[in-house]
């Protein structure tokens, strides 16, 4: 229903800046972190993966900081970005616990 | 279609972002696009040398043995430049480090010759430092921070950046068609204005995408290796890069001595065909082993440092032993990573590549500059809704006289601290700390002036005052021609930075002008407008 007379604004700026800034970067750490254990060939697959990897911490941060406004409330952008943040740490110590130690 | 509130909501986002980040972004842009000739400007920078000419290749050993007898800091390590020329005026050099050896500490790199005698002569690094100046101004988008201070700030400019580059996209969209290619000169200042600043955020977009995520590498790099060893690599990361790293030293040989340069050339020419070899580089580690790293170009391909590609060689067989580093020749992982840098450097494709990163990085300091007045329009035509006779607020006026003063403080700045590259040796031999006293000085003295005069005025002045300190470089050249004991004119050096200079004075005169004959046209309220000055109303 409120869907239909939602109008976007600057207002709620801070709330979701924050949720991007923060969670962003959080989900650049967990989502690289996956790419870690599950590229082909492993942790130890070579220095330029892991540096590509360290790389894309760039582009996931940026993305969610970008886009974060989209979200219609602060507190939506915390919620949604905040439950992505937890998921994808949960499936990264799942993976590591799977997959045994590092190295 | 995107809809109307969203795009509202995303031109406030682009709005503010770009005000905060817009000035810094500036000086980083214009500081930027210098570096890209970076080599140039140090050898045109720098006084010929106080050493005898470099010895042949053929004496490098000669060279090598009398210097480590004589200094034993260079048996530490050592480079052999194969091409010199003033930035690099001897065969080799070699650093030390007076206050101890760590991360950060000052160092001291020394030169050394062989007299016509075969005597060894000595010297302390006098190249120029004003390059390098430049170059930490552009990295650290202008602030005279220590550089653990600087760069994080650096790092948060550039996620503004990001978020700018986003918004600004979202907001032209919608009228993307209309606008794509429509320039509209005419008596609609603001309207051209904005179709500049559309134009040249749209076509120069891959550019500014490569540069902020770059960008935000750059000043995080420490940073993400470190969360990520705490969180993905347990503790391991360094160990991981230890046992990725191929093989690339060799142990001592007894009685067995390194290849000439001339023979390790031939050997790499074989090995790795159309790689120019500009330094050699001899590491002695602690646990006796010696490593071997030979710096060079290869303009077919990207480079991992600045302007040079690496390779590990074996010194005594000419062996390669690592190709991580050099161009062409790396796997494809590393091979993408090394492309960042490249794409951020601009040092692939050679002369033609660096011109056209030397005028995106300009068109990129004129988005931020653009940005901001625009920013300043607008207000001006919200405030004449809402008022008789308006009177402009005061940060419209602030952020006039801030984004004129600023951007041409930093114009000026670089211009004037580069000309004294010429005067200032004669004077003293410490001079890294007065081409940031003369940069600053100038810079403050420029954003003070544009408070004093308003941005009308200040505008008008200081682009007149940009354009001489910049016509100074020139001026210093010709001086250092024809009066005898000023200055000094460096062999091969060509004109590149006289006529560039030449070229970037014109270019502030003539808009100097312009901006002249706006401010005469400009009604009372706009920010152009000095009183007394316009004749008349004039629709902007």
């Amino acid at each position: 229903m409120s869907n239909d007379t939602f109008r976007y604004s600057s207002r709620s700026w801070f709330g979701k800046a924050s949720a991007g800034l923060i969670l962003g970067f959080a989900l650049a750490l967990s989502l690289t972190g996956l790419l870690a254990w599950l590229w082909p060939g492993g942790l130890m697959h070579s220095s330029g993966k892991t540096q590509l990897n360290m790389w894309l911490m760039s582009p996931i941060w940026a993305l969610v900081l970008g886009f974060c406004f989209l979200f219609r409330t602060g507190l939506r952008a915390w919620l949604w970005l905040g439950g992505a943040t937890l998921l994808s740490f949960a499936v990264l110590f799942a993976v590591k616990a799977f997959l045994g130690g590092a190295a | 279609m995107i809809r109307a509130d969203i795009v509202k909501m995303y031109k406030d986002v682009h709005t503010w972002v770009g005000i905060v980040s817009g000035l810094a972004l500036f000086i980083a842009f214009y500081a930027g696009a210098i570096t890209m000739f970076e080599g140039q400007l140090k050898r045109w920078a720098s006084p010929p040398p106080a050493l005898s000419t470099p010895v042949p290749l053929e004496r490098t050993a000669e060279l090598v043995r009398k210097t480590i007898e004589q200094h034993p800091d260079a048996g530490n390590g050592y480079t052999i430049h194969v091409a010199t020329s003033a930035d690099r005026p001897a065969r080799m050099s070699w650093t030390v480090w007076p206050e101890g050896r760590s991360r950060g500490a000052p160092q001291e790199t020394w030169y050394s010759a062989l007299d016509t005698n075969g005597d060894l002569e000595v010297s302390k690094d006098t190249t120029s430092p004003v390059a390098q100046f430049v170059d930490v101004l552009h990295q650290q988008v202008g602030l005279p921070f220590d550089h653990e201070i600087a760069m994080p700030i650096m790092g948060a400019i550039c996620l503004l950046y990001a978020i700018a580059l986003i918004s600004g996209v979202i907001v032209f969209l919608p009228g993307f068609a209309k606008d794509l290619f429509a320039l509209r000169i005419g008596k609609n200042l603001k309207r051209m204005w904005l179709d500049v600043h559309n134009v040249l955020g749209i076509f120069s977009l891959p550019f500014h995408i490569i540069m902020a995520l770059t960008a935000i590498v750059f000043a995080f790099h420490d940073q993400f290796y470190g969360v990520q060893n705490k969180v993905a690599y347990d503790g391991e990361l360094s160990a991981m890069f230890e046992a990725n790293e191929p093989e690339h030293h060799v142990h001592p040989e007894e009685g067995k001595v390194f290849l000439s340069p001339e023979l390790l050339m031939a050997r790499l020419g074989e090995q790795a065909p159309g790689f120019q070899v500009k330094d050699i580089r001899y590491i002695f580690q602690r646990d006796g082993t010696i490593e071997t790293m030979v710096n060079g170009v290869d303009p077919r391909y990207g480079h991992r440092g600045p302007d040079f590609g690496i390779v590990a060689v074996n010194a005594y067989t000419g062996d390669v032993m690592s190709k991580d580093y050099l161009p062409g020749h790396q796997e494809p992982i590393i091979a993408t990573v090394t492309g960042f840098f490249a794409l951020h450097f601009g040092n692939f494709g050679g002369v033609p590549v660096r011109w056209g990163y030397f005028f995106l990085g300009l068109a990129g300091a004129f988005l931020f500059y653009s940005g901001n007045l625009l920013w300043i329009e607008s207000r001006r035509k919200k405030v004449r809704k809402t008022q008789t006779d308006p009177v402009q607020p005061l940060k419209t006026k602030v952020l006039g006289t801030l984004t004129v003063g600023v951007s041409l403080g930093c114009i000026a700045g670089i211009s004037v601290t580069i000309a004294a590259a010429k005067v200032l040796p004669s004077f003293t031999s410490d001079i890294a700390p007065l081409h940031s006293w003369i940069y600053y000085l100038t810079f403050l003295g420029a954003v003070g002036w544009a408070f004093l005069r308003g941005t009308a005025r200040g505008a008008v002045e200081l682009q007149l005052f940009a354009a001489a300190c910049t016509l100074a470089i020139p001026c210093v050249s010709l001086a250092s021609f024809v009066i005898p004991g000023f200055g000094w004119t460096s062999e091969g050096g060509g004109f590149l930075i006289e006529l560039t200079a030449l070229a970037g004075a014109a270019g502030l005169l003539v808009s100097a002008h312009r901006t002249r004959i706006r401010v005469r046209r400009s009604p009372s309220d706009s920010i152009w407008h000095v009183s007394g000055i316009n004749s008349r109303e004039v629709m902007t």
